[in-house]
């Protein structure tokens, strides 16, 4: 057992209203600069659509992620001999087009326009080239064409569908959308770190936090190709490539990531998990229907002894270990296992996990009066609007079980805290749909707190980052006593 | 017991300087005897032999240490020299030193003293050459036939007149001409036992060319020399053309491989969908 700490997130999907606050507070803080207008470390997606950049889940396409080939975990799109084929044109990397071409508006015209008949406008501009443009695409062009036949209809995820199904997706009165945001997702086993021609990428060791050194970054952009998520991007202007940097600055002081601290609907936990580092390669090998259950696996229970004392061996600090005992991400995966990482087909273990959608179930008119509610309960889950496949393709490697779990153990919880509040539903009721859901009574309750009545500490638990002792391990804080006065690292000569 | 230290002195000296001695004409084999002999007569440069008492040390010493200054400083008997060496300057010696020339002299004396030098020079066969000489010589040349002791073809830096279709390497002199200016058999023979110069000095030095080579390369250049002539530049010319031609082939290949580089997936998407709609 090798144990590490990594901080690892949940979105609760069932909340997100899908109001980009924190896409605006990742673009403010990190991605106002030149070079970067086109990024969006933190975006967030409409489902059914094709996603920013465009159908980035089509790895046919993009060739993201891994794949086991003769018993070996393998980069899809590049390997050594690859490199040297590709090293000039990567031939698998989305195009400026595939993200959108990012613009402003000609907002001085509204000023200096020349008197006329007609009130002045403000044109959009390219932030690329400064020449006016006309809006081909945007990064959430899905929310503004949501449902059309040209992005909805090319989500990658429709796959596996019958044409019923699709086709009720999309009907005008039955269309049905949830919000999907997305950040980099910090993966156990990254794909852009093993991509890498300059090793400039690397996985933080005390919280695994994926960064890239932008000193040792030659821009060869294999990160870029690798990631299946998309969610590396490369700086026009700096020439190298970036990503989400999990806000560290913050959370070494303590402080939430900003699109997490900003979430309106307060969809965002975070809290550090311990994993078993040892049996990463073995996990990502599994099969697909393994794989969920693989991760979860490797995830450590922060109670036992016995991985404490690894972790203690391994130099996590014992604040860590207590942190990673009171992590919301460890109950939502581990113990009431209703939060599923997105496309785990892709092997690279993302730590970013998304708890699934309850839908709006199909509702049924009678005599001009739409129905909502069904008497049938349990068949609801499998007669929500979004086809259990289609969710299944996002959060459970195209395997319904997982998912079909989690939605039954949401709703049980609703119906326990219906009978609980509202009282129109039998409790006894609610209690046999929680046991059939395997959970009780008190897991519900507890489910029930940390989604609705969850406070800003138990949202999140973050670690203390101790970089007095990351920083010990790279140099002697003590070179310079005795040496230097202080406030230089030279020390003074006397004289002029 | 009081003399033991001095033995133990006398020793170390006495190894020492037998050291020096043998340090001296290892260099001198590899440095000079392409130019010169002891006692063999002269090559492109003179005979060694008594050259103690032919000049003062210090004016040998100044010589060795730097050639070209003594000759740009228009000293009367270095101009005699180079007339007799018909213009060809002594290159300038990698490594040397005041005492390793002192030690150089030290050691013309001792062999101008012998009655045969190790150093008279190359015993090459006056034989003429055969016209199986020149095929071999120039298969050397090619590097068709490796060399012996694994030095680099001459191809790869030196060309001969019509020796191949592109002309040879261009980084060291056209030798079509060598046998000419080196004056002929004996001299071009010492030559190629330990090239001089400093680009063929470092490497040779690890990889010496064996007399069985020798005598062909010679054979070869003569052959050359007499045909006369120089390198032409159309062979040049039609190097460059070639690389020009290539490279612009490489460049439409590989747009032709890589057309759909600058394809997108998102205007597919909406092209596809405009087509169906119509």
């Amino acid at each position: 057992m090798n144990v590490r700490s990594q901080v690892a997130m949940v979105f609760h999907l069932d909340k997100c209203i899908g109001c980009h606050t924190c896409s605006i507070a990742c673009k403010n803080i990190w991605t106002d600069r030149k070079g970067t207008e086109y990024m969006w470390w933190n975006n967030v997606e409409t489902k059914p659509g094709a996603g920013f950049p465009t159908q980035w889940e089509n790895q046919d396409k993009y060739n993201g992620g891994w794949e086991v080939g003769n018993g070996k975990l393998k980069l899809k799109s590049t390997s050594k001999e690859k490199t040297v084929f590709n090293i000039f044109h990567n031939p698998h990397m989305p195009t400026m087009d595939d993200y959108y071409e990012p613009w402003t508006y000609d907002y001085q015209h509204l000023f200096n326009a020349p008197e006329g008949p007609d009130q002045p406008t403000a044109r959009p501009i390219s932030m690329i080239t400064g020449e006016l443009i006309q809006i081909e695409s945007g990064p959430n062009w899905d929310d503004d064409l949501g449902g059309s036949p040209i992005y909805a209809q090319n989500d990658p995820n429709l796959k596996g569908l019958t044409p019923e199904q699709q086709a009720q997706l999309f009907a005008v009165e039955r269309l049905v959308f949830f919000y999907f945001p997305r950040i980099c997702n910090h993966c156990l086993n990254p794909a852009c770190v093993a991509a890498c021609p300059s090793g400039a990428l690397y996985k933080r060791g005390e919280d695994g936090i994926v960064l890239v050194d932008q000193n040792r970054c030659r821009g060869w952009r294999a990160c870029i190709a690798a990631c299946p998520y998309k969610k590396m991007f490369y700086n026009w202007n700096t020439g190298k490539s970036e990503k989400c940097i999990l806000c560290f600055p913050r959370l070494e002081a303590g402080q939430a990531p900003a699109c997490f601290h900003s979430c309106v609907g307060r969809i965002r936990y975070l809290g550090n998990v311990l994993y078993d580092a040892s049996r990463i390669e073995e996990v990502a090998k599994l099969p697909d229907e393994e794989l969920v259950e693989g991760q979860r696996s490797l995830i450590l229970d922060p109670h036992d002894p016995e991985v404490i004392h690894e972790a203690r061996r391994n130099g996590i600090h014992d604040s860590v270990i207590e942190t990673a005992q009171r992590s919301p991400v460890y109950k939502f995966v581990k113990v009431w296992k209703i939060a599923l990482p997105p496309h785990i087909e892709y092997r690279t273990l993302p730590m970013l996990f998304y708890v699934p959608p309850m839908a709006p179930v199909m509702a049924n008119r009678s005599d001009d009066v739409v129905n909502g509610v069904s008497d049938d309960l349990f068949h609801d889950i499998e007669q929500s609007r979004v086809p259990m496949k289609f969710l299944a393709n996002l959060f459970g490697a195209g395997h319904e079980s997982k998912v079909r779990y989690a939605l039954r153990k949401q709703k049980a919880v609703r119906w326990y805290r219906r009978a609980l509040t509202v009282g129109d539903v039998e409790m006894s009721t609610a209690e046999r749909m929680l046991r059939e859901a395997d959970s009780s009574p008190e897991e519900a309750e507890a489910i029930y707190r940390l989604t609705s009545l969850c406070t800003f500490e138990e949202r999140f638990v973050i670690p203390p980052m101790h970089r007095e002792e990351a920083i010990q391990m790279l140099e002697d804080p003590l070179e310079h006593k005795q040496s230097v006065g202080f406030g230089f690292m030279m020390a003074p000569r006397r004289g002029m | 017991m009081n003399c033991k230290p001095l033995f133990l002195f006398a020793c170390v000296v006495l190894a020492a300087s037998a050291a020096r001695g043998q340090d001296a004409a290892d260099f001198f084999r590899q440095n000079c005897v392409s130019c010169h002999t002891v006692g063999g007569g002269r090559l492109t440069g003179p005979d060694l032999k008594n050259v103690t008492q032919r000049q003062s040390r210090e004016w040998l010493i100044e010589f060795i240490m730097n050639p070209q200054a003594v000759i740009n400083r228009g000293d009367p008997y270095a101009q005699k020299l180079l007339q007799e060496a018909r213009g060809v300057v002594m290159p300038p010696i990698s490594g040397m030193t005041r005492e390793r020339a002192e030690a150089l002299l030290a050691l013309l004396d001792a062999e101008s003293q012998l009655p045969k030098s190790q150093f008279v020079g190359l015993q090459m066969s006056d034989r003429p050459f055969t016209p199986n000489d020149v095929a071999l010589g120039r298969a050397i040349f090619l590097g068709e036939r490796p060399l012996a002791n694994g030095g680099p073809a001459c191809l790869s830096c030196h060309t001969v007149k019509a020796v191949a279709p592109l002309g040879g390497g261009r980084l060291g002199p056209d030798l079509t001409r060598v046998y000419e200016r080196l004056q002929g058999r004996k001299n071009l023979g010492a030559w190629l036992v330990a090239p001089a110069t400093p680009v063929m000095a470092t490497t040779f030095k690890q990889h010496a060319l064996q007399p069985e080579e020798i005598l062909p390369l010679v054979a070869f250049f003569e052959d050359a020399a007499r045909q006369g002539g120089q390198d032409d530049s159309a062979a040049r010319l039609n190097f460059f053309l070639l690389g020009l031609g290539g490279a612009a082939l490489a460049l439409v290949a590989m747009d032709a491989v890589w057309r759909r580089r600058f394809r997108s997936v998102r205007r597919a998407l909406v092209e596809n969908a405009r087509r169906l709609a119509r």
